[in-house]
């Protein structure tokens, strides 16, 4: 029941706001996200986190029968975090827009609510028509938030995103009306039930496969977004709104990253094992070339922006190294992305309030201006880049981990303990770690230029009426949470890895199994302990011998 | 039965459980960290940062030594939580494991002793030092201060390899909040940048390392990787002559963690951001520039030693970059005039001595460097900063002359000239012993043309010797004459119009000496530096204290038990096939190094070696003494220098051509790479961005266009542009598609 309140609930607050005076619009709005909040924090608790990889907290409601539609909501521990994720960044963007908002208020928080309830409407949904229109349904608000509250570009930013992610959106729903078609055809009867479909996607031939792969990708990967379908992205995270694009980076991207995980990994595992190596490239092309046009940006939103597209070339990677450590890594990346380049654009937004520049030549050296504004983005700009200890690291690694496991010829029996079975490996791993590197060019770059130096502000600058030079209460009350969440989520991650390790080995079983004589391969692996090793040391010769004559393709002397 | 010797102690000791006020080591700097942070928020403007930095590193310390007393010679871990937690099934490798947790033996007791010893003096130091900035960055430096030594003990400290590479990062991230603590100076912030990006390619190195150390071993955790069967079945391959039977995959694990090495400890070819790095504060540069986390690299070849004996080229390559490094520093290091960047090159000179001291299989003789170095090149620096801090800012060694003869200079004196003899080698002093312990073993180990680098190294000790009492007898003999910097910092405002004078501003501009605080660290650390040298003669029959600290660790000794095995390695890989090995393979007297060719000029190195660095060295003194020193007694009445601006060397160097001026100008190594990586990259970057801009959108916005083209004829007043994009859309897809197809077909 929590999950459909989670839904409805905004869409009420939604209602009151239009029914209510302008002054009240935000206040509802903090209210009702606070709200959905304390909510989040039931179904966290109401969650069984022993079956994780279970759907709990179901709600079914019966809608067009003779469909098999029905109104299905679920979730396991990876659509719960998601969910909590979009839940929290709710308020943040909320109260986050106090200032920045100055006309048309209700329609802003009123659309910013109904956003909400579509984007956990994804997540939540078991039913693969609801999943749809929920997935599509969050274009409409996001159309408005950037088309009425955005920049100079903000009407060309907007068309190009709805039209761009629906077109791709219609081509993933005739990837899902195949499946749905094929389902009829087998079992006799319509269903939308994600789990029958599944079944039935699996049983198709590789061919089959590989058109629905196709077709799916065509509507995620222009959401996620993956080279070279990315052009929408700079544009319309440029163009909105400060909480638009918390909500684009921290949310609405994972809607493709999510559908990846959700539909194309279990739904179509001999097709994913086929495209990897092709996608893989994608991403890693992504990375690089993201990172490198990051790198000569003056405009800091865009640079952001840029660097969105060369982060979730990440969280894709390790989507498809399809093992245990890459997929972890890339469900832990669309949290953590979510939390510090969310909130790298809330911190941009507050200079853009102060400065109405977004350009680093006509503004910079805010160290000395703004010293506690300095001292939270050097903070994201760390946990952006991968520092250990912070969030962004934990994923970035696993993704990286992952890939380099999930060699052919890793995974192969005996040839080394830590492979595993995949179409990745070593080299994709070293050629996309190269993106660390690049991360730290950009990143420091926009860092070097807006924090550090001697102070620079546009001309005519004056100093904003509402707000302080440096950051008000409200919004060191906004970041804190965010912060909070990369240090906890960096320095303590396991309970988070405890947390999906069901669902993320339920979703790699589906590939795994097609690894046939994989069985038995850490079998002759054994860790010496002291006492055997001492008692029987002959035996750590012949298991040597053993390993050198199955272990191929590599070592040059035999 | 025949054991691994390399690992033996790790076996049949075990791994124990360490007690949990350990944790307390990094954790009381984690304390300081987060008090900084509160001190930060309360908007203090007074010294207490400092005193709360100082106080919990000295409790950490304190602990330290107790660790040390109670369970030196052993192997624990200790977990502080889990952190990386993943499994996917019940085998071996089947889980990604790898904690907070700390692995406790002489190896990281040796880092963890010097690390925390030397960051509470220089805490002291600086709470002098930093005075200028109460109220302002003060309170910053002690966070990042707090902050790096946490982080270097999680380095050091820590019981897996991903924790490794926490501290690893995080020591880079204090590095390059610390290089750019004076954040509105240009240089400051470029070189903070620089230190970082090279150093995370370096980051890549390590990473792909501990990746493929994954893969291969299924481990992250040092205790399971020392003690897997995989890892003993190649050391006893190699020790058995069959270099070749280990993987390449395996030999591959040492390549990459050079790298990263490499990058971190500031070797060729990625040196070039440690000389940078001496934009940051004195105590910085002392501290993380110079005695601790330029070290890392050290410590993860020392740690992974058994890792990168099992490797063919490894070492090779490692004592070829040492030696190269050292020497390229050397030069580079002779021509500047910037004390403190005198300092850096010999910094990175040193190590490079150290990389070559791994190589050479002395793990004894490297790792005592690292000791030595760190507390005399500590000293050096802080003798720098000393006179930096009173002369507002001076480095010049052109425009200072005489400390020695200075009221309230003379602690700073004695202690740089301490620190220089250590540093130039002069014998019995703590740097003469562990350098001729790396030099004589490059003419034992064999090795491809290791006796050739044992004569490199040799020269550049003279060379060393030569730049360093260069800075001794232009800086601090002689007659007194100074000008001042232009930095004014304090209370001091007559600091700006010392430049205008030619000659010694003393008019106009009073140098203030050191406090109690400054002299008092320079004083410890000096007669620590003297001790040092003691520590060569306990347990002699080992090598040394730190010889007999390794002996219990994975770095362990190959030096006196296994050194024909290791030279066995290197001939196998020698192409000189399998002779020679069983009539050495068990040897373990210095006497069988003879067959390998170990000998210098026809003698034992071992013995002839403290003869002949000697001399090498006291040459370079001569040298430094006939061209930079005074007239009289302490030149040893060859010098003939009057005034702190001209010397005998000018006249040499312009003979000398451009030479000295390329060598000043660091040989354009810089300019170099900015040619033939920066530039191109950057251009490559611009070029992207175009692409992106016109081809790939421009694609996009051309099937927008399209449709509108096309229905202009029929329906003009249509609204062409939703169909467009649609178009567009279907457009862009389809690229994919032809792309997909093309690739499978």
């Amino acid at each position: 029941m929590v999950l459909l309140l989670l839904i409805v609930l905004p869409l009420i607050c939604a209602g009151l706001i239009v029914f209510n005076p302008r002054e009240q619009a935000r206040y509802i709005a903090a209210g009702g996200s606070l709200v959905s909040v304390i909510f989040g924090v039931v179904a966290l608790g109401a969650f069984d986190w022993n079956a994780s990889g279970t759907d709990q907290l179901n709600v079914a409601i019966q809608w067009v029968p003779s469909l098999g539609l029905e109104l299905a909501l679920g979730t396991d521990s990876v659509s719960l975090l998601l969910i909590a994720l979009t839940v929290l960044l709710g308020p943040i963007c909320v109260i986050g827009s106090f200032t920045a908002i100055k006309e048309h208020q209700k329609t802003y928080y009123a659309w910013l609510l109904i956003l909400q309830s579509a984007m956990v409407g994804v997540f939540c949904a078991r039913d693969l028509v609801l999943f749809y229109i929920c997935f599509e349904f969050t274009l409409i608000p996001m159309y408005i938030l950037i088309a009425m509250f955005g920049s100079s570009n903000r009407r060309n930013a907007s068309t190009k995103f709805f039209l761009y992610t629906f077109t791709g959106s219609v081509i993933a729903l005739a990837g899902f009306a195949y499946v749905a078609w094929q389902h009829a055809q087998m079992a006799g009867a319509w269903s939308f039930e994600l789990a029958a479909l599944g079944e039935t996607a699996r049983s198709l031939n590789l061919h089959q496969q590989s058109w629905v792969l196709l077709a799916l990708m065509a509507g995620f990967a222009v959401k996620v977004p993956l080279f070279p379908v990315h052009t929408w992205l700079p544009l319309a995270h440029t163009e909105a709104p400060t909480a638009g694009s918390v909500i684009l980076a921290g949310v609405l991207l994972k809607l493709g990253t999510y559908g990846l995980y959700k539909f194309v990994l279990p739904f179509v595992p001999e097709a994913v094992l086929e495209y990897a190596p092709l996608i893989a490239i994608l991403s890693i092309i992504g990375i690089v070339y993201a990172g490198l046009i990051c790198w000569v940006q003056t405009d800091i939103k865009k640079l952001v922006a840029y660097s969105s597209v060369s982060h979730l070339g990440f969280c894709v990677l390790g989507l498809f190294a399809v093992n245990s450590v890459g997929v972890t890594g890339s469900v832990l990346y669309m949290l953590n992305h979510g939390l510090s380049t969310g909130a790298l654009f809330l911190m941009i937004g507050m200079m853009y309030e102060r400065y109405h520049t977004r350009s680093m030549r006509e503004v910079g050296g805010l160290g000395s201006k703004m010293p506690v504004w300095s001292c939270f983005m050097v903070f994201f700009v760390m946990a952006s880049v991968g520092l250990p200890g912070l969030n962004g690291f934990i994923s970035e690694i696993m993704c990286l981990v992952g890939t380099f496991q999930s060699a052919p010829w890793t995974g192969e029996a005996g040839a080394t303990p830590g492979g595993t079975f995949g179409m990745l490996g070593p080299v994709f791993a070293a050629i996309a770690g190269t993106g660390m590197i690049v991360a730290a060019m950009y990143l420091l770059y926009m860092t070097g230029k807006i924090v550090w130096g001697s102070y620079r502000e546009p001309e005519g600058h004056h100093e904003h009426e509402e707000l302080p030079t440096d950051l008000s209460a409200r919004e060191i009350g906004v970041l804190i949470p965010l912060a909070a969440g990369c240090l906890i989520f960096g320095l303590y991650p396991a309970p988070l890895m405890k947390a999906i390790e069901e669902p993320v080995n339920d979703t790699i079983a589906y590939v795994d199994v097609l690894n046939t004589g994989n069985t038995g391969r850490h079998t002759e692996w054994v860790r010496v302990d002291e006492a055997s090793h001492d008692a029987d040391h002959g035996g750590h010769e012949t298991h040597d011998d053993a390993h050198d004559d199955d272990s191929h393709g590599d070592g040059g002397g035999h | 039965m025949m054991i691994s010797p390399l690992l033996a102690a790790a076996d049949t000791a075990g791994v124990g459980v360490a007690p949990a006020w350990v944790l307390a080591i990094p954790f009381l700097p984690m304390l300081a960290v987060v008090l900084t942070t509160l001190c930060a928020i309360s908007k203090n403007k007074t010294k207490l940062p400092a005193w709360i930095t100082v106080g919990c590193l000295a409790g950490s310390f304190v602990v330290t030594m107790l660790a040390f007393m109670t369970l030196s010679g052993e192997t624990n871990t200790v977990t502080a939580w889990r952190w990386f937690d993943l499994s996917w099934g019940d085998g071996v490798g089947q889980q990604m494991v790898a904690n907070l947790g700390f692995y406790i033996d002489n190896l990281s007791l040796l880092w963890m002793m010097f690390v925390t010893g030397l960051a509470t003096l220089i805490a002291i130091y600086a709470s002098e030092y930093m005075e200028h900035d109460v109220g302002k960055g003060y309170t910053r430096f002690f966070f990042a201060f707090a902050l790096f030594v946490f982080s270097m003990l999680c380095l050091v400290m820590g019981d897996n390899l991903l924790l490794l590479y926490l501290g690893w990062e995080g020591v880079g991230l204090c590095s390059y909040l610390l290089i750019g603590y004076f954040y509105k100076k240009p240089e400051a912030v470029a070189a903070a940048k620089k230190a970082f990006i090279v150093n995370r390619i370096g980051d890549l190195g390590l990473a792909i390392g501990v990746m493929l150390t994954f893969v291969h071993f299924g481990t992250l955790e040092y205790a399971e990787l020392f003690n897997s069967a995989q890892l003993q079945g190649y050391i006893a391959a190699v020790q058995e002559g069959r270099a070749g039977d280990v993987p390449l995959m395996a030999q591959l694990i040492a390549v990459f963690l050079m790298i990263g090495a490499f990058g971190k400890s500031a070797q060729f070819p990625l040196y070039v951001w440690l000389p940078d790095a001496m934009e940051g504060p004195t105590p910085v540069s002392a501290l993380i520039h110079a005695a601790t986390m330029v070290t890392a690299g050290l410590y993860l070849i020392a740690r992974m030693l058994p890792v990168f004996l099992v490797s063919e080229w490894a070492l090779p390559v490692v004592a070829w970059v040492g030696t190269i490094t050292a020497l390229l520093a050397a030069t580079i290091g002779m021509a500047q005039f910037d004390i403190k960047r005198i300092m850096a090159y010999s910094t990175v000179s040193q190590l490079g001595y150290m990389f070559a001291g791994l190589a050479f299989l002395t793990s004894t003789g490297g790792v005592f460097h690292v000791v030595t170095h760190a507390f005399f090149k500590a000293l050096l620096f802080l003798c720098c900063g000393a006179v930096m801090h009173g002369f507002a800012g001076q480095l010049d060694l052109r425009k200072l002359s005489g400390l020695w003869h200075m009221k309230g200079w003379r602690i700073v004196s004695v202690g740089m000239l301490i620190g220089c003899l250590n540093l130039a080698g002069v014998p019995f002093t703590a740097g003469y012993f562990s350098k001729d312990m790396i030099l004589a073993e490059a003419f034992v180990t064999p090795g491809y043309g290791y006796s050739l680098l044992g004569w490199v190294l040799l020269l550049t000790a003279g060379m060393t010797a030569y730049y360093t009492f260069r800075v001794f007898f232009r800086v601090f003999t002689g007659p007194v004459q100074f000008e001042a910097g232009d930095e004014h910092h304090g209370s001091d405002d007559h600091g700006q119009d010392g430049h205008a004078h030619e000659d010694h501003a003393q008019g106009h501009f009073h140098p203030h000496a050191p406090g109690i605080r400054i002299n008092a660290v320079l004083a410890t650390l000096s007669v620590l530096a003297v001790l040092a040298a003691g520590l060569y003669f306990v347990s002699p029959d080992k090598h040394g204290w730190v010889g007999d600290m390794l002996e219990e660790s994975t770095a362990h000794n190959v030096y006196t038990a296994d050194h024909s095995a290791a030279a066995m390695f290197v001939i196998d890989g020698d192409t000189h096939g399998a002779h020679g090995h069983d009539d050495h393979g068990h040897a373990d007297d210095h006497a069988a190094h003879g067959a390998h060719g170990g000998s210098i000029l026809g003698m034992d190195p071992h013995k002839v070696m403290y003869y002949v660095s000697a001399v090498f060295g006291l040459t370079g003194i001569l040298i430094a003494a006939w061209a930079h020193g005074p007239k009289g007694l302490v030149s040893g009445f060859i010098g003939g220098r009057v005034e702190a601006g001209k010397c005998r060397m000018d006249g040499v160097a312009a003979k000398l051509g451009p030479i000295p001026r390329w060598a000043e100008n660091k040989w354009y190594v810089d300019e170099f790479y900015h040619f033939i990586l920066v530039r191109p990259l950057r251009v490559c970057s611009h070029i992207f961005h175009m692409i992106d801009k016109l081809l790939v959108d421009g694609l996009v916005n051309l099937f927008g266009y399209l449709p509108r083209l096309l229905g202009r004829g029929a329906q003009p007043g249509q609204s062409g542009v939703l169909h467009g994009y649609a178009l567009s859309m279907a457009g862009g897809v389809g690229v994919i598609l032809f792309i997909v197809v093309m690739v499978t077909l």
